[in-house]
């Protein structure tokens, strides 16, 4: 099974249209790869989808960084019992 | 003798939605006032006792002066219970009649009059007990008695209601300042202009078939043209509106465009140009600039609603616009079907088409679907700046309301929003 970065990394890709090797950990979603905000929605909407969960969307909106959503990912992945690649 | 005033029946809410959603049902309005100032005025009580869901029990505190939800509302006094959908004026029942409970067909109680020497038991533990005793304790008729059955039927209703209320005001005359020049048609016994009202240069006030009512301290912008039945609200402002028969709008409203058989709640505004037809529109709603509904179909057929995002009713009428909850926000070029429904915090971004029929409340309507979007916290935000503007605040207790209704809504707006997201997936 791919790993949550791996995951993260392919959806953002798909999402943003970019290159996943493009997408680095210290990457902000917004300066960096430049999602706009209707995209920072859809990617929550496609996060939420992959991994078969449900996230806070005050809380998932405010993750900007890539390397954090992987951790805030692995964490709600936790907290609702889905069973994930670390 | 005490009015009391019930909102416990969650299917017959469900017909007045979104509307409902934040207020009880006598909240609603038809013509120049709510459904409860015509019962009382119809009724005449010493006072009034209300019983709402609880979830909206604290704001409602917050609006009235008189009991919420009080159970020891319900003694010390001669009662007289009335269902709050009973139209006021074929209510027919003397109100010092002898104790009975007046039922419909299928057993809902449409009013109930309870001498308190009558009753048994003086206190009770919630509003459901005391409907229990009365109807048996009490001598039970049937009877029949003309309601409002759904949301719409007051939108149908509302220029009629306007005529009614007009003359039960008995006033009429110029009280505001009228800068000529200003065309008034028709009868000026049909056209009452407010105390504290500017009506600006080359404004029309159309009274020819109708009566129009311009309340206090509005404000009305050249090349305004009123046609009555209509009644502006208290601190309103027309600017430049093509303000079609049966409008009922304001308090502290801005409308622009053409309006038409609408009923619109307080502080709302369209300021800009679009259409809106045979529409109910709730309060703190902002439509957007060129926002346009349809009110009649192609073919002319009856207009359906789907209340549920699933089923559609059949309203029985050709001409029915959208209805729109509270705090609704709808970017500028927003295209509404005939018939739809906008649920109570949607925020819609134009896509071009119109949208969907049945928006759910609290939905982020972006890029074609329903999302959750930024979440209710972002909304709460944008309520309470829009809220500030006008000098009114956000409070907890408002919070506190519409957390309930984000979870009573959270099934049907769940569903959309998975619909929503095959289409992303696709």
């Amino acid at each position: 099974m791919a790993t949550v970065e791996e995951r993260v990394k392919a959806i953002t890709a798909q999402v943003l249209k970019l290159n996943v090797e493009d997408i680095k950990l210290e990457h902000s979603f917004t300066a960096d790869l430049g999602a706009e905000s209707v995209q920072s929605i859809e990617l929550v909407a496609m996060f939420e989808e992959e991994f078969g969960i449900e996230m806070d969307e005050d809380a998932a909106l405010s993750v900007e960084i890539v390397g954090d959503a992987i951790k805030f990912i692995t964490d709600v992945c936790k907290e609702q019992g889905v069973e994930v690649e670390e | 003798m005490r009015l009391i005033l019930i909102d416990n029946l969650p299917d017959v809410r469900f017909n007045f939605y979104p509307l409902s959603l934040g207020r009880p049902l006598w909240e609603l309005r038809c013509g120049m006032s709510s459904l409860a100032d015509k019962l009382i005025a119809k009724i005449k009580p010493d006072s009034v006792a209300y019983f709402v869901p609880d979830y909206m029990a604290e704001v409602y505190k917050d609006q009235v002066n008189e009991s919420v939800n009080d159970m020891a509302s319900l003694a010390g006094d001669d009662l007289i219970l009335v269902d709050p959908l009973v139209k006021a004026e074929n209510f027919d029942i003397p109100v010092k009649g002898k104790s009975e409970v007046g039922l419909d067909e299928d057993g809902r109680i449409l009013y109930a009059q309870i001498k308190k020497v009558d009753m048994k038991k003086s206190t009770f533990d919630d509003i459901e007990e005391f409907i229990a005793s009365i109807k048996s304790e009490l001598p039970n008729v049937s009877c029949k008695l003309a309601t409002w059955e759904y949301v719409w039927d007051l939108i149908l209703a509302n220029g009629e209601q306007i005529t009614t209320g007009f003359a039960a005001a008995g006033r009429h005359g110029f009280e505001g300042s009228l800068e000529e020049p200003v065309a008034v048609r028709g009868d000026r016994k049909d056209v009452y202009v407010a105390p504290g009202v500017k009506v600006h240069p080359m404004v029309t006030i159309d009274a020819e078939h109708g009566p129009v009512y311009i309340d206090e301290r509005a404000e009305i912008h050249p090349f305004t043209r009123i046609e009555g039945p209509c009644y502006i609200g208290k601190d309103s402002i027309l600017l430049g509106a093509k303000c079609r028969e049966g409008n009922s709008i304001g308090p502290f409203c801005r409308i622009g465009g053409e309006v038409e058989e609408s009923i619109i709640h307080g502080y709302s505004n369209k300021y800009h140009d679009g259409f809106l037809g045979h529409s109910y529109v709730g309060e703190w709603v902002n439509l957007g600039a060129l926002t346009t509904n349809s009110d009649l179909k192609n073919d002319y057929s009856n207009v359906s609603v789907m209340m549920d995002g699933r089923r559609a009713i059949d309203t029985g009428s050709t001409k029915v616009g959208s209805l729109i909850g509270d705090h609704v926000k709808t970017s500028i070029g927003t295209l509404l079907n005939t018939g739809s429904y906008v649920g109570a915090m949607a925020l819609i971004m134009a896509i071009g088409k119109p949208l969907p029929k049945h928006i759910p409340s609290f939905a982020w309507f972006i890029e074609g679907i329903v999302t959750k979007g930024f979440g209710k916290g972002k909304l709460y935000e944008t309520a309470k700046t829009a809220m500030s503007r006008r000098k009114c605040q956000w409070t907890p207790a408002m919070e506190s309301m519409w957390n309930a209704v984000f979870e009573m809504t959270a099934p049907v707006r769940m569903k959309a929003i998975k619909k929503g997201r095959k289409t992303l997936l696709k």
